[in-house]
């Protein structure tokens, strides 16, 4: 019945929560944005989510700090990184760690949609 | 004569004749006699008077040619023992610390006799020498034996044991009228002084008055001479007095130290040219010839490259003064810096690298920070881009959700915007403050904050300020920004410039059509034709740690100033960097108005 898979956004930039789910929803998945790590793990979409697309930096708990989590609680989330930083030393480290791909803000829908593509297939 | 008497006379006289005859001969021959030993005491007189005038002769130069004290005092002592025959003599100094009596010299008396002298304290009690010392006067003991005064000093039994019965005690005083010693003679008869022998006393004390007063102030002028070497040692510093005239120079014993001379040798410029760092050469000359040319103060440091290549900082301070003769001549020090040098260099270093690791790191910090900001909208416009054009696409349109993502796009575009305005809020300049100035005081206020620098830099900075150069409008901190600024990059230019002197002219000059010129001409490496136009790009620059952006920044600030600032190249090594600002023309340049704009920089300063 759920065909759609569930992408879901933590990002505590509000352009991109708000703009995100909207391209997502757009290629054909079911989205929901978090402002926070926090928020996100509270959430009954940890579960679900077939696809994270997360930010690095973030106040209070970052990017790689909710992965890590998630990789305690046993939530094998394929992971879309984003960031606003671009650091060509960041995205092999995070790739290395497990990531599918990491994008540096501002990133094309050709890029995304390549990223999420690959992550699906993963999950 | 015999024929005289015959022949006058009566017979009967004939005996009387004889008789008288025989008187006369008699009377002849004593006087002739009498005649004779007084021609002998004459010469003896003469002799004795010029064997006198020799030895004081002999005396007065061992004191001028500096013979130890001892020496002279025990010439003395023989002196008067040879020229005064039957008495020994001594002379006891008085040691101020008791006051004691210490033997200067008593070469005819024995150890015997000598060794209780040694120490008696200077009171009356001691004897006549004692009592000569404390009331100022000449003591005469005729008869040590006959003369109960002296019954219970200390000296009288010590006398009388060794055979003497007669002390003769004279003191010996400084110019100033203090007892610097007593001279005693003693002599195993009992006698009085002739006036012959108070006449020689007095000539004998006169001159070991002369020896112990020229002793003392030697010993006081070796101690604050070893203490002034002392001091210097400690301090590392020498001290020079060079006669810029006849170039003699005089040397103190740490200078012959540092430099690591043969304190024997004699200091020329040529010899101390051979232990300045060849790099510094030029520097020494330029200090030598202002120093010459007007009497002044100065200061240099300059380096040393010793026999075993190592290097030695050193910090020169002179003063020059006129002597009596009207030569011009500086005293100086020279202190040796090299351990201060080396620890301040190791700081410089690690302040540059300090300073240069934080100025990359402020720049990228400052370009990911610029980034991020701007990126995060940028991401929110595109990926609303994106969404807004499939919606369109799709069929039928979204044009509710495409009017959404539309106005979303606007809002980041503002984002982004705002980002930018807030960048150049924070790095908008102040309002520039406008004054009336001088060029000529900014520029020497600049020269003198970067001086050391220069000087640290191996540079020799020559300044041609114009005369009655005209006052400009502007900003004092904005134009001396640009000063220090073409200032460093004449000096970066010429840091690796070792095979000449690195020359440094600064120069102001009226530039026509209302205009005043300042240029700065180093002889370093120069610019090449094909980059000269890029120059004063922002971010161009051809040192390894540079930003570029002080010739873009100072050109702006020139311009800013409605004037013109440009790079030519030199006919030799090197380039020269010129500015031209408007000078005030109109009638408000007065004097008064200048101090009021002193006057009111000096207020806000305050």
């Amino acid at each position: 019945m759920n065909a759609r898979p569930l992408i879901s956004v933590v990002d505590d930039d509000e352009s991109v929560r708000e703009s995100l789910p909207d391209l997502l929803k757009e290629f054909g998945f079911d989205a929901k944005a978090f402002s926070s790590a926090a928020d996100f793990l509270s959430s009954d979409w940890v579960g679900r989510t077939n696809c994270l697309i997360l930010d690095v930096a973030m106040p209070g708990m970052t990017g790689p700090d909710l992965q890590r989590e998630l990789t305690l609680r046993r939530h094998a989330i394929p992971i879309v990184f984003i960031t606003a930083h671009r650091d060509d030393n960041v995205r092999p480290r995070l790739i290395e760690q497990g990531a599918v791909e990491c994008l540096f803000k501002p990133f094309t829908e050709t890029d995304l949609l390549a990223a999420l593509n690959t992550a699906l297939r993963v999950s | 004569m015999m024929d005289f008497y015959a022949g006058r006379g009566h017979p009967d006289d004939v005996q009387d004749v004889g008789e008288n005859t025989a008187e006369l001969l008699e009377r002849l021959k004593r006087a002739e006699e009498a005649l004779e030993t007084r021609e002998l005491n004459f010469q003896t007189l003469v002799q004795r008077a010029e064997a006198q005038l020799a030895g004081e002769k002999r005396l007065l130069e061992m004191v001028a040619s500096g013979y130890p004290l001892s020496d002279v005092l025990t010439e003395l002592c023989k002196f008067v023992e040879d020229t005064a025959a039957d008495c020994q003599c001594g002379v006891y100094l008085i040691d101020e610390r008791g006051p004691k009596f210490r033997i200067g010299a008593a070469p005819g008396l024995p150890a015997t006799f000598n060794d209780p002298c040694e120490g008696l304290p200077v009171t009356p009690e001691a004897g006549p020498c004692g009592v000569a010392a404390c009331t100022k006067t000449q003591v005469i003991v005729r008869d040590f034996e006959s003369e109960p005064l002296w019954e219970s000093c200390s000296i009288r039994p010590l006398a009388l044991a060794h055979g003497f019965r007669s002390q003769w005690s004279t003191p010996i005083y400084s110019r100033d009228g203090r007892v610097l010693a007593t001279f005693g003679i003693f002599q195993r008869n009992p006698a009085s002084p002739t006036q012959v022998q108070l006449d020689l006393i007095a000539q004998v004390t006169h001159i070991a008055s002369i020896a112990i007063e020229r002793a003392l102030s030697e010993a006081a002028l070796k101690r604050s001479e070893a203490f002034l070497a002392e001091a210097q040692h400690l301090s590392r510093i020498g001290s020079f007095a060079w006669n810029a005239l006849t170039d003699e120079i005089t040397w103190s014993e740490q200078l012959y130290r540092i430099f690591e001379f043969d304190p024997q040798t004699t200091v020329t410029l040529e010899l101390i040219g051979t232990r300045v760092h060849p790099e510094d050469i030029p520097l020494l000359n330029d200090m030598i010839e202002r120093a010459r040319k007007a009497v002044s103060d100065f200061q240099y440091e300059h380096r040393l490259l010793m026999p075993d290549k190592s290097v030695k900082y050193l910090n020169l301070i002179a003063h020059g003064m006129r002597n009596e003769d009207g030569e011009v001549e500086y005293i100086g020090a020279v202190q040796d810096i090299s351990r201060r040098q080396s620890s301040e260099e190791a700081l410089g270093k690690a302040r540059s690298e300090l300073a240069h690791v934080a100025r990359v790191m402020s720049l990228g910090a400052l370009t990911a920070s610029i980034a991020h900001e701007v990126n995060q909208p940028l991401s929110g416009i595109i990926t609303n881009a994106s969404t807004c054009m499939r919606m369109l696409e799709a069929d039928p349109p979204n044009i509710d959700g495409a009017r959404e993502t539309v106005r979303r796009t606007i809002r980041d575009g503002h984002r982004a915007a705002d980002v930018i305005t807030r960048l150049r809020a924070l790095f908008s300049r102040k309002e520039a403050l406008t004054e009336r100035l001088d060029l000529n005081e900014a520029t020497r206020e600049v020269i003198a904050l970067s001086l050391s620098e220069l000087q640290g830099n191996r540079i020799i900075l020559r300044a041609e300020l114009a005369n009655e150069l005209p006052l400009v409008t502007g900003d004092r901190v904005q134009l001396q920004q640009v000063i220090l600024n073409l200032l460093r990059n004449a000096s970066d230019a010429m840091s690796s410039v070792d095979n000449r002197p690195r020359q440094l002219l600064i120069r102001t000059k009226q530039d026509g059509n209302g205009a005043v010129r300042l240029s700065v001409q180093d002889n370093g490496v120069g610019i090449q034709p094909e980059s000269i136009n890029k120059l004063f790009d922002a971010f161009y620059t051809t040192k390894s740690d540079g930003m570029g952006i002080g010739l873009s920044v100072s050109r702006s600030i020139i311009e800013t100033h409605q004037g013109s600032l440009w790079a030519t190249p030199n006919d030799g090594p090197g380039a020269t960097f010129s500015f031209s600002i408007p000078h005030v023309t109109d009638a408000a340049a007065t004097p008064d108005k200048t101090a009021r704009a002193n006057h009111e920089r000096a207020a806000r300063q305050g």
